[in-house]
């Protein structure tokens, strides 16, 4: 599994130095790669950081679709399994007491850092959405609803904040599915455009997992499923995340 | 749906075009006719340097300012909002106003024009236009993260979008968009995106693009996209 994860950083890192070689020896388990079980995937990346604000709860700027569509998952997270994904201003707030690959560690904590799809702060300007996950079926849903400062076409969205979303929404999904971490592929195939403001829906699905690669699939469309307004493809590498033993 | 917007929006578009600095067709309206007479306020060119850039950026944005003194290569300007006049012609033009609020539209500005200096996206392009390729310089900001200490998947896809489609002229739009990610780009690093036309037929545009570091020594992605020109002859449905 270490092996695994250091070709991995070879071929993906330009960095020079290997995860290990510049910190305190973690304390990893050989048999565990990729094999961190769904729940306890789930359970630790989406704990409720008491000190960090959860962003995937409604505001005075959710329409009455937005909201009407959250209460009807919120429920669905009561009766059938589904999990709200907490959403915070930086990944890192998911992955606390675990150590990134890469050797990124050092720069990462940078307290002006933000998520991109979290980057907007004014309610309602920027990024409205929320992600419910289905662990035994490996799929997921984005409420998505966009703000004006995501303009492209005058009026509607722009498409690469779509994109964005839809690249954020597979890189939730392929964690939680099995440690999918960074973007190989992204294929994404326009169809209609979203108008400002109103609710798009984005499914997701893990199509197939093999040779440490994820294969995800999304179509975002209209609540009512009559316009589709995007079809896209993703694919993304698994990376073990070690547990950093010298945070605390 | 797509149908209802290209009617009558050559005008819009040729605007739009220019605000993401599409260069000036040899039939574009005459200088003098951008001051609109109820327009007071010149417009913001975003595609120059600022105290965020890095000093990577400032040298290459320098090297590229030089090739255009003998006018191969032109700098395009970049402008967050539409000017008021856009704004009456867009309300005009479109065709289906059921779908747009009159409200948003008063606060909308173009995505990545949003943030400020040195957050978001610091990127200029530049265009040569006898090989009909552009080269854009982009610095990515703090608030573009993905995976901690990394550019975001979606942020390189919203610059390669941009990118490519500063090679075609006048109304397109993004059919589809291919992206290889092969290195991540760390946050706050500067990389040079190479786009290029490869193949026009009818209104389809087939493009790509590389994206690589300062020294061109590390590949990060590389991508390919079909535009569509619109036919602003269509009608609505």
């Amino acid at each position: 599994m270490l092996r695994r994860g250091f070709q991995a950083a070879v071929i993906l890192g330009h960095h020079g130095t290997l995860p290990g070689a510049t910190h305190l020896l973690p304390r990893f388990n050989p048999a565990s790669a990729f094999g961190s079980s769904m729940e306890s995937l789930v359970s630790r990346f989406c704990q409720e950081m008491k000190k960090s604000k959860n962003y995937a709860l409604p505001n005075a700027s959710w329409g009455p679709d937005m909201l009407s569509l959250y209460h009807e998952f919120l429920e669905k997270t009561k009766t059938s399994g589904w999990v709200r994904v907490p959403s915070f201003r930086s990944n890192r707030d998911h992955i606390q007491g675990f150590k990134l690959p890469l050797d990124l560690s050092a720069n990462s904590d940078k307290s002006d850092w933000r998520l991109f799809t979290r980057c907007i702060e004014r309610e309602g300007q920027g990024y409205e959405y929320v992600i419910f996950f289905q662990p035994s079926e490996k799929k997921s849903i984005c409420l998505f609803q966009p703000g004006p400062y995501l303009e492209g076409v005058p009026g509607f969205v722009h498409g690469g904040s779509l994109a964005a979303l839809i690249d954020e929404t597979f890189s939730k999904t392929a964690y939680l599915s099995g440690e999918g971490l960074l973007t190989v592929n992204f294929n994404i195939r326009f169809k209609n455009l979203i108008p400002l403001g109103s609710l798009a829906v984005l499914n997701v699905n893990v199509e197939k997992i093999e040779d440490q690669k994820m294969y995800l699939s999304c179509v975002t469309q209209s609540r009512d499923q009559q316009t589709v307004y995007a079809k896209a493809s993703g694919t993304f590498l698994q990376m073990h995340l070690e547990e950093d033993s010298s945070r605390q | 749906m797509l149908r209802s917007c290209t009617a009558g929006l050559r005008s819009i578009w040729a605007l739009r075009g220019r605000r993401e600095g599409a260069p000036r067709l040899s039939m574009d309206l005459q200088p003098a006719r951008r001051l609109f007479s109820t327009e007071k306020v010149i417009h913001k060119d975003w595609a120059l340097p600022n105290p965020s850039w890095s000093k990577d950026l400032k040298l290459l944005f320098d090297q590229f300012m030089k090739k255009c003194e003998d006018g191969s290569w032109e700098r395009l300007p970049s402008y967050k909002r539409r000017s008021t006049q856009e704004s009456e012609d867009f309300k005009t033009y479109f065709l289906d106003p059921k779908l747009v609020e009159e409200e948003r539209l008063s606060q909308a500005q173009l995505f990545t024009r949003g943030f400020e200096d040195g957050l978001g996206f610091e990127y200029v392009i530049f265009k040569n236009n006898d090989e009909k390729r552009t080269v854009c310089l982009f610095q990515g900001g703090p608030y573009l993260q993905g995976v901690p200490g990394l550019l975001h998947g979606g942020a390189m896809a919203t610059m390669i979008d941009i990118a490519l489609g500063s090679c075609t002229g006048g109304a397109v739009m993004t059919a589809n968009l291919n992206i290889n990610f092969k290195r991540p780009v760390p946050l706050c690093s500067v990389v040079v995106i190479n786009s290029q036309l490869d193949k026009l037929e009818g209104r389809k545009l087939f493009l790509s693009c590389n994206v690589r570091s300062v020294d061109e020594k590390t590949l990060y992605s590389e991508a390919t996209g079909l535009f569509i020109k619109l036919d602003p002859e269509k009608s609505s449905t």
